[in-house]
């Protein structure tokens, strides 16, 4: 948290920034109903409600420099920090993840509110108490996940050396498959029930759907599901760091 | 060109090779990163066009078409000169910038040739297959005249391209910060990529087709493709292109008088 403080001109253009994706949402889609009502089960202001919450969420999601942090320090030998240190690393990466995310939730709140009100959105908000609150925990649990991932691929490099070109691939990957790009609802019905099976559905898709008043039958289901696979991560992570830190000389590659 | 110039191209060239076969994993990394991007594009409107059948005027095939000379765009940029022009922001900070001032040889020219990457390569190879399979998409008839249109305004916008982001990157000469501006550049472009010029519209216009001209960039080439463009259109794109090299030249000459070594 004290770090964010120093970088207050970060915080304002984190939050100005977000209006990209929704200009982009706002220019394409009224584009598209100026033809047809309905597009999928989206009215255009359901879709836009959909863009202005998974905006709001995967702009929280920050744990990418994670990957980048660890990946860096093990190739020039300075993640020996993270060694001498007495906290576990992962806890580590958690707790800093944390500090960022409880600060900007407030900035991003405020600029989403903002883009509703410039863009006249009428905000389409579910009303079922029980549903938003698997949402919010699935939201937590989706940035569990993603910290998860970022330190597991971070950890990597232990094993490969060279994974900068990988990280970024998996970063255009993300936008598609988080339906941050598009609603993964309007994808053909075999590719989301394959989508299900991944984590990364339960991320901000799901989330951003629930909040939005939609599949709330898979509210349950995704909790559990995304539940598992943090528990799976971890196991996997377990098994890389015991296998893999010898490999770590600690003076660089 | 002139023939001291072409030999320092081709020396800039040797260097750069020997640098790159030393990291030889990361020779295709453009091309992995880049060409990712644009599928993921291909995919998602793809998606789009299963629920209509136009966005705008623009059916599936213009939109590939778009998605291709975007991507054809970018494969040049990240070809010829986006590493080098990209590298000016950190010579001003570090005091690097001493060393191409003092070379006997204009120091943008240096800048722009010394960090080609033949890596990138395989890129326009596959923009020019996502083009291709557009204009088969479109089922249009590809005369010597469309083909020459669509060349020339290709060659246009490369030049735009790379004007924009030396103007952007000259600001350093400047100011002691321009993150801020770098992030403003990747903004604009991430939309612009997604989303052609035919979908912006009064302040979204003006900005996108004039002060950050990224909104034409593509939607110029594809627009002298398939017919839809004008000739108020085409003195419009003629006209940024000459306000930004003015600019360019202004800012950068300028600029290096500003430049006051590693202090800067």
């Amino acid at each position: 948290m004290k770090t964010q403080l120093v970088w207050r001109a970060d915080v304002i253009f984190n939050m100005v920034f977000t209006i990209t994706r929704i200009i982009f949402a706002y220019l394409l889609w009224e584009m598209v109903f100026q033809q047809k009502e309905m597009v999928g089960e989206f009215t255009f202001h359901g879709m836009m409600s959909y863009y202005i919450i998974s905006s709001f969420l995967s702009q929280l999601e920050m744990s990418e420099g994670i990957g980048i942090e660890i990946h860096e320090r093990i190739r020039n030998g300075t993640f020996s920090k993270y060694l001498v240190i007495p906290v576990g690393v992962e806890k580590y990466f958690m707790a800093m993840e944390l500090g960022i995310v409880l600060f900007y939730v407030v900035f991003d709140f405020i600029a989403a509110m903002v883009w509703v009100f410039i863009f006249r959105i009428q905000f389409v908000f579910t009303a079922d108490n029980g549903v938003i609150v698997c949402a919010v925990v699935m939201a937590v649990l989706g940035m569990v996940f993603m910290v998860q991932l970022n330190y597991f691929l971070g950890l990597l490099t232990l094993k490969y050396q060279g994974i900068g070109t990988f990280l970024m691939i998996k970063n255009n990957l993300m936008a598609l498959i988080t339906g941050t790009i598009i609603p993964l609802a309007l994808f053909p019905e075999g590719i989301v029930k394959m989508m299900r099976l991944l984590p990364f559905y339960y991320v901000t898709y799901l989330p951003a759907m629930l909040l939005s008043g939609k599949c709330g039958e898979e509210a349950w289901m995704g909790l559990m599901a995304i539940g598992c696979w943090c528990l799976a991560m971890q196991f996997i992570i377990h098994g890389t760091w015991k296998k893999y830190l010898r490999k770590y000389d600690g003076v660089g590659i | 060109m002139n023939k001291k110039n072409m030999r320092v191209l081709r020396e800039l060239f040797y260097l750069r090779m020997h640098g790159l076969m030393v990291f030889r994993l990361d020779f295709l990394a453009p091309f992995f990163v880049d060409g990712s991007l644009f599928v993921i594009q291909l995919l998602a409107f793809g998606v789009v066009y299963g629920h209509v059948d136009a966005i705008g005027s623009w059916g599936r095939g213009e939109m590939i078409l778009y998605i291709g000379t975007f991507s054809l765009l970018n494969a040049i940029n990240m070809t010829i000169y986006f590493f080098g022009v990209n590298s000016i922001p950190y010579k001003v900070r570090s005091g690097e910038l001493d060393l191409y001032l003092s070379k006997p040889v204009s120091p943008l020219f240096r800048l722009t040739f010394e960090n080609i990457s033949p890596g990138s390569v395989p890129l326009i190879l596959m923009s020019l297959c996502i083009v291709a399979y557009g204009v088969s998409t479109l089922r249009m008839p590809l005369t010597l005249p469309v083909v020459i249109s669509y060349g020339f305004w290709v060659l246009v916008m490369i030049v735009l391209y790379y004007e924009l982001e030396v103007v952007i990157r000259s600001v350093s000469l400047y100011m002691v910060s321009m993150a801020r501006l770098e992030q403003i550049e990747e903004a604009g472009l991430e939309l612009c990529m997604k989303l052609p010029g035919i979908a912006f519209y009064g302040v979204y216009k003006v900005i996108f087709y004039l002060i950050l001209p990224y909104g034409i960039m593509a939607t110029l080439p594809v627009q002298s493709m398939i017919g839809e463009m004008n000739l108020q259109t085409a003195a419009f794109g003629i006209g940024v292109v000459a306000l930004f090299s003015a600019v360019t030249a202004v800012l950068w000459t300028q600029g290096l008088k500003h430049y006051n070594s590693a202090s800067s």
